[in-house]
This record gives structure tokens, C-alpha cells and sequence, in this order.
């Protein structure tokens, strides 16, 4: 069955957040034995420390 | 607790709503059947088998089972599957094993993309499991089904591994596929044999006013093994 997932992540730069999504992917939003899956990432919005 | 009567813990996720009808079979059969709720850490003491039951844990949201693997007690569940204690887990408890790895395979929408809830005849492939041991190989077992996403899946590779090493314990018969399971698998064992999976409710059929007995079959095995296991215990 298919489907998007719109996710919004914290990370330090977009290998970061690639990564952590993978990880999401493969424990939970996809079941790598009968699904598969590809990650787009979008524009990123910077949050200046305060 | 005395080994006389076996503790077998029902879990209870929210949705689950086989957990009443497992517990009433299993006392039916001669165990103590307390019920676990899902965010319990620890299993009762004593526990020599867990039955994890069917219904709709968490909603079936995302897949079905995919969420109630992370709920807490499935961590104690896996911690005791691997210390070889006996688990079953039936239609969506066969979900929620398939996606936190206890179980081979994986259970996608039925073939025919309906939900189906009927009586089908499996047929008992292995005699010497803890599930099994009141049957013999060949026996026809006649059980209910009721799913929705029930087709077992494996990839002709994955099959071919476990047929060779026999963890497949229950085909439906000849003709009786209700949901297109690859290999007819109605249910399987992990590497040690120690957890099973299956899509048929045998906790349905333990009383002959409802049409079956069958189920007895299985879940009094199961009982069989707690009781030895306790036993072993004290």
C-alpha cells in the first residue's frame, strides 16, 4: 500500500537529517521485506541559536 | 502458582480484542490467564508462555502491528523469546511478531483485498513443537480465520530457508487459502521454535457450541508446555 509520510526533522545539515529518516524508515515507516521507500528532502528552514 | 496451572500471560494493546476470548480458552485448557496490559515492563511472575492476541493494536495505523512492536511490554516479550519462553501470537499478534522480528515473513492485504471471516480446514505439518504436540502430522484442524491483512509473505529465497529448516507448523488445506499466504502458510515458527505465528484463531474454537473444538488442539499443546516449563522452573 502506498503512501507519503511529510516529516519535519531537527538537524544540523541535510546528511543529518537523510539519516535520521533513514532510520525512521527502516525501523517503523517501511517494512523493508515487503516495501520500499525513497526520501525526498525539502527546502530547509535555519532556526539562528538565540 | 503451582506448575499445575501453567501461567500464560495474555497481552492486552489498546485495540487488541481476542485478549477476553485467548484468556477464557486458556483456562478453559487449565492455565492461569492474567491478563498484561502494554505498557507493563515486566511479565507476571511465573509467566511460562505469552499469548499475544488478536485485534487492532493501536489502530492498525501505518501497518498492522508496526506500532505495538515499540510499546513497553514487547520489550519484556522479546527479552523472554529469546531466553526461549513460549509465545504465540495470533492474527494481529501474528502482525505484531512479524514486524518485531520474532517471527519470519510478513503479513500483507488479503489477495482478494476483502476482509474474510470464515471456518477453513488447516493442515498440522509438524507434530513437535510446543504448539502442536496433541496433533499429528496431517491432522486437519478446523479453525476460524477473520482478516483483513492475513497474506503471508516471504520471498521465494526466505521460503525455501524455511521450509528446509521446517518452521512452517500449519498450512490451510488444499483449496481452503483464505487470504493467498505464499506456501499456504497459515503458521510459522522462528529458527529456535519457540514463538509461533499464525493467522487462524484457535482461542475461537475451544467450546463445540461454537462449531469447533480444534483450537483446543493448539492452545492445550501450548498449556502442555507451559505446564513442563513450570515445572522445570520450580
Amino acid at each position: 500500500v502506498g503512501r507519503v509520510v511529510d516529516l519535519e526533522v531537527d538537524a544540523v545539515d541535510a546528511t543529518e537529517a537523510r539519516s535520521q529518516v533513514e532510520r525512521m524508515c527502516e525501523q517503523l515507516l517501511a517494512n523493508p521485506l515487503i516495501e520500499t521507500y525513497t526520501i525526498e528532502l525539502e527546502d530547509a528552514v535555519t532556526v539562528e541559536a538565540s | 502458582v503451582t506448575a499445575e496451572r501453567p501461567v500464560v500471560a495474555v497481552v492486552a494493546f489498546p485495540g487488541s480484542n481476542d485478549d477476553r476470548d485467548a484468556q477464557h480458552a486458556l483456562r478453559l485448557l487449565g492455565a492461569e490467564a492474567p491478563a498484561v496490559w502494554h505498557t507493563e515492563e515486566e511479565l507476571p511472575r511465573g509467566t511460562a508462555a505469552v499469548v499475544l492476541p488478536g485485534g487492532f493494536s493501536y489502530g492498525d495505523y501505518l501497518r498492522c502491528g508496526a506500532i505495538a512492536r515499540f510499546s513497553p511490554v514487547m520489550r519484556a516479550v522479546a527479552a523472554f523469546a529469546a531466553d526461549g519462553g513460549l509465545v504465540v501470537g495470533i492474527c494481529n499478534g501474528f502482525q505484531v511478531l512479524t514486524e518485531a522480528g520474532l517471527v519470519p515473513g510478513a503479513l500483507r492485504p488479503n489477495a482478494s483485498l476483502s476482509f474474510v471471516c470464515r471456518d477453513v480446514d488447516l493442515s498440522v505439518e509438524r507434530a513437535d513443537t510446543p504448539f502442536t504436540s496433541r496433533c499429528a502430522v496431517g491432522d486437519r484442524l478446523r479453525i476460524p480465520v477473520k482478516h483483513g491483512e492475513g497474506c503471508w509473505y516471504a520471498d521465494p529465497e526466505l521460503l525455501a530457508e524455511l521450509e528446509a529448516s521446517n518452521q512452517i507448523v500449519l498450512r490451510y488445506a488444499h483449496g481452503e487459502n483464505p487470504n493467498g499466504a505464499v506456501g499456504d502458510v497459515a503458521g510459522v515458527v522462528n529458527e529456535h521454535g519457540n514463538v509461533l505465528g499464525l493467522m487462524p484463531h484457535p482461542e475461537h474454537a475451544v467450546d463445540a457450541l461454537l462449531g469447533s473444538v480444534d483450537g483446543a488442539a493448539v492452545l492445550g499443546s501450548l498449556v502442555d508446555a507451559a505446564r513442563l516449563s513450570s515445572a522445570a522452573l520450580v
